[in-house]
């Protein structure tokens, strides 16, 4: 059977102390009609066992304060390592330069979303990932 | 806490009452006026301007007052001059807290700085001091601020991003190594009372070691709990009846013991730049004021004693007059808080003195060069206002922390409005504007209003507790959104006026290499070296002062001296007062 409801599980990647983007972006996502659930400040570890816990279809992940490349690629890590790597989507947002997003890219994330970003271009993007990976 | 049982309005309202008022205008004139305005309006004006006379300016932060087409003394035909507006230096202060404002001292240029290791940032300080910079500003970086050690697992990779990474009293050394902190003024952008409480000391720890007595020192510290329990993201929180403590803790004994630092920076900055109207940025930093000054005066200090070293933070976003406006209407309010609930006697107890940056949120990726203009006429609203110092932001931010480029831009851009524009010579050169009083007028009249509003959830602790003020930005901000994207905000580059070209080309900052492992490193000997047995006592002297309600800052600063590190305090913290949830906004 077809699974139609995404399920989204957000976090502030790390320490970061900026949240209006995730805030944002949780009531864009769950005025959509996915399920959002909000982790708050986690670590990547943390994240990948949330992600596995709540069964979410995507992880996002917010940062603004410079811990993108690092934190990022540790969550990937983590996903790989619990074998998570390819039956979820992942996505982060925040304050980062051209240069990173490609770095972003080829760290594995599935979207990067800066503050250009379109309320369109985010659901669409959730959607497409949701489809491609999980359908 | 002591409860007046009437209302701030109420108290103003008696007090305007009393007033004989001196009309500046001739009524009679008023009254011809007002026949020759129907008339204008009737035959010159065309009918659709006439419809429309009224309109609500959609800006980035912005209060929806509406405006008029024209102002004319119709706005202010009842207007008290001497009582609303005054003489610069003297009551009300709408025009300035000093006679000849920037005639006499220039308004404080101040750029924050903040990255890498303290020896970065150090380095960063000498460049802006050697190009003109007359003040220091120093922000920390993510784990700093929210309190963990660079060596803590959950700092991995931020040690040093967004700001500079502190440890211990040793980092405060380095940091301000070779600074003249005898002779300029420093703002230690310590953004909660509970890192205040930490930071603080050891910076007070750090002149000890130079020798310089707390009495020469000179700056700020934010300590404002809005930023610890309303605007923040973090995993850890302490309760706010807790973190209010910390805050008036810190103010006594900074107060007494630091006397030319100002202990507070009543922050509106971060909460409008996070997503509030100007009016409730103001109205938020003002009840948090008037519950601070009820606290230490439950405490048994007089008012004059603390108030006279009140400073306010303002972030100066888009539109343009309702930011002049602004920052004149706060400083009449303040004025006459202070004056009639405050009871308020020393004329320095008056004074709404302030910082401002120009408005982060208001910087946009897409054309950055764009920013330079918007940071530009957002620091000339500012110092129209009469404000005391000054950030510009820098046109990278939206990219990262600036570099030196754009760090030097933004301080160009003040030594440009002050040496080149004249606009520092005149004092107030926008007072007397039918528009810029009229628009005063609505403003105070709000932000009273919006007092009372916090007021009546029972004060501004209260509605942090309530998630009254959280659920209050959540609605502006997702209102904001909305109209960014259907575009009745309008952002040039962004959703208007949208070039083809797509990366810009600018340098981006890039943090230095190798700071984790170097305050890992730092930390390491630092807890080989020192007394631990010492720094363990100071440690558990240190909560039992926060159970037995003592005032903790002098327990911190004996932390401080015996070496323990940010992360250490923090746990007594969090072990003394146990953590709080605070809702989520979405």
């Amino acid at each position: 059977m077809t699974k139609t409801n995404i399920k989204v599980l957000l976090s502030k990647l790390g320490l970061d102390v900026h949240s209006r983007g995730v805030f944002i972006v949780a009531k864009i996502l769950r005025d959509a009609g996915m399920e959002v659930i909000y982790l708050g400040n986690s670590m990547p570890d943390q994240i990948i066992k949330a992600a596995i816990q709540e069964d979410a279809d995507i992880v996002g992940v917010s940062s603004l304060a410079g811990a993108h490349l690092t934190l990022g690629a540790d969550l990937i890590n983590e996903a790989k390592k619990e074998g998570i790597k390819d039956s979820k989507g992942y996505v982060i947002g925040g304050a980062i330069s051209p240069e990173d997003i490609d770095n972003l890219k080829k760290i594995g994330f599935d979207a990067i979303f800066t503050s250009g970003a379109t309320k369109e271009e985010i659901i669409s993007s959730f959607k497409d990932i949701f489809n491609k990976k999980l359908n | 806490m002591p409860k007046n049982t009437k209302t701030l309005k109420e108290i103003l309202n008696e007090e305007e009452l009393k007033k004989q008022k001196k009309p500046l205008f001739n009524p009679e004139i008023i009254k011809e006026l007002d026949k020759e305005f129907n008339t204008w309006k009737e035959n010159t004006v065309n009918e659709n301007d006439g419809k429309n006379w009224s309109v609500t300016p959609q800006t980035i932060l912005g209060s929806e007052i509406p405006r008029e087409m024209i102002y004319t003394p119709l706005n202010l035909s009842e207007m008290d001059y001497m009582s609303e507006i005054g003489f610069s230096g003297t009551e009300p202060f709408t025009r300035g807290v000093h006679p000849n404002m920037y005639r006499g001292k220039k308004f404080t240029i101040r750029q924050i700085n903040g990255f890498g290791g303290p020896e970065d940032t150090n380095e960063r300080f000498k460049f802006m001091l050697k190009n003109g910079a007359t003040g220091l500003s120093v922000i920390f970086d993510i784990p700093t601020v929210q309190m963990y050690d660079s060596d803590d697992p959950v700092s991995k990779g931020q040690v040093g991003t967004s700001g500079v990474a502190i440890d211990s009293t040793d980092d405060m050394e380095i940091l301000f190594k070779d600074m003249p902190l005898e002779d300029i003024t420093v703002s230690i952008v310590t953004h909660y009372p509970s890192n205040t409480a930490i930071l603080f000391p050891m910076f007070l720890a750090m002149a000890d070691r130079r020798n310089i007595t707390w009495d020469k020192l000179k700056g700020t510290v934010q300590n404002d709990i809005t930023l610890e329990e309303v605007v923040r993201s973090g995993p850890e929180y302490i309760p706010p009846r807790d973190c209010f403590r910390i805050q008036c803790d810190n103010i006594e004994f900074i107060r007494k013991e630091v006397p030319n630092w100002n202990f507070i920076n009543l922050n509106g900055y971060n909460l409008h730049d996070f997503g509030t109207s100007g009016v409730t940025e103001m109205a938020v930093a003002i009840s948090n004021g008037i519950e601070t000054l009820e606290e230490l005066i439950s405490r048994g200090y007089d008012v004059d004693f603390i108030a006279p070293r009140l400073a306010f933070f303002w972030s100066i976003s888009n539109d343009f007059f309702e930011e002049v406006s602004r920052i004149r209407a706060a400083r009449r309010l303040w004025y006459k808080i202070m004056k009639y609930k405050f009871k308020a006697k020393n004329p320095r107890s008056l004074w709404m003195r302030c910082h401002v940056q120009t408005s982060g949120i208001t910087l946009t990726r897409q054309e950055p060069f764009n920013n330079i203009i918007r940071a530009s006429y957002q620091a000339l609203a500012a110092i129209l206002g009469g404000v005391q110092s000054l950030h510009v932001d820098s046109y990278d931010e939206a990219y990262a922390v600036p570099t030196e480029e754009a760090a030097l831009l933004s301080l160009r851009t003040q030594q440009i409005i002050q040496s080149e524009t004249a606009v520092t010579e005149v004092v107030d050169p926008l007072g007397g504007s039918y528009y810029v009083e009229a628009l005063t007028n609505e403003i105070e009249k709000r932000i009273l209003e919006e007092v009372g509003e916090i007021e009546k959830v029972g004060g501004y602790v209260a509605s942090i507790e309530k998630g009254w003020i959280h659920r209050k930005i959540a609605n502006y901000f997702n209102t904001e959104q909305v109209k960014i994207e259907n575009g009745e905000i309008k952002i040039v580059g962004y959703n208007c006026y949208k070039s083809d070209e797509i990366s810009p080309s600018i340098g981006v900052f890039k943090y230095p290499a190798g700071v984790e492992e170097r305050q890992k490193e730092k930390i390491k000997k630092l807890k080989e070296s020192r007394n631990n047995s010492k720094a363990e006592k100071t440690l558990g002297d240190l909560e039992d002062a926060c159970l037995k309600r003592k005032n903790i800052v002098p327990y911190s600063v004996e932390c401080a001296r015996a070496g323990c590190t940010e992360g250490e305090i923090f746990k007594v913290f969090k072990k003394s007062f146990g953590l709080w949830k605070p809702p989520a906004m979405f």
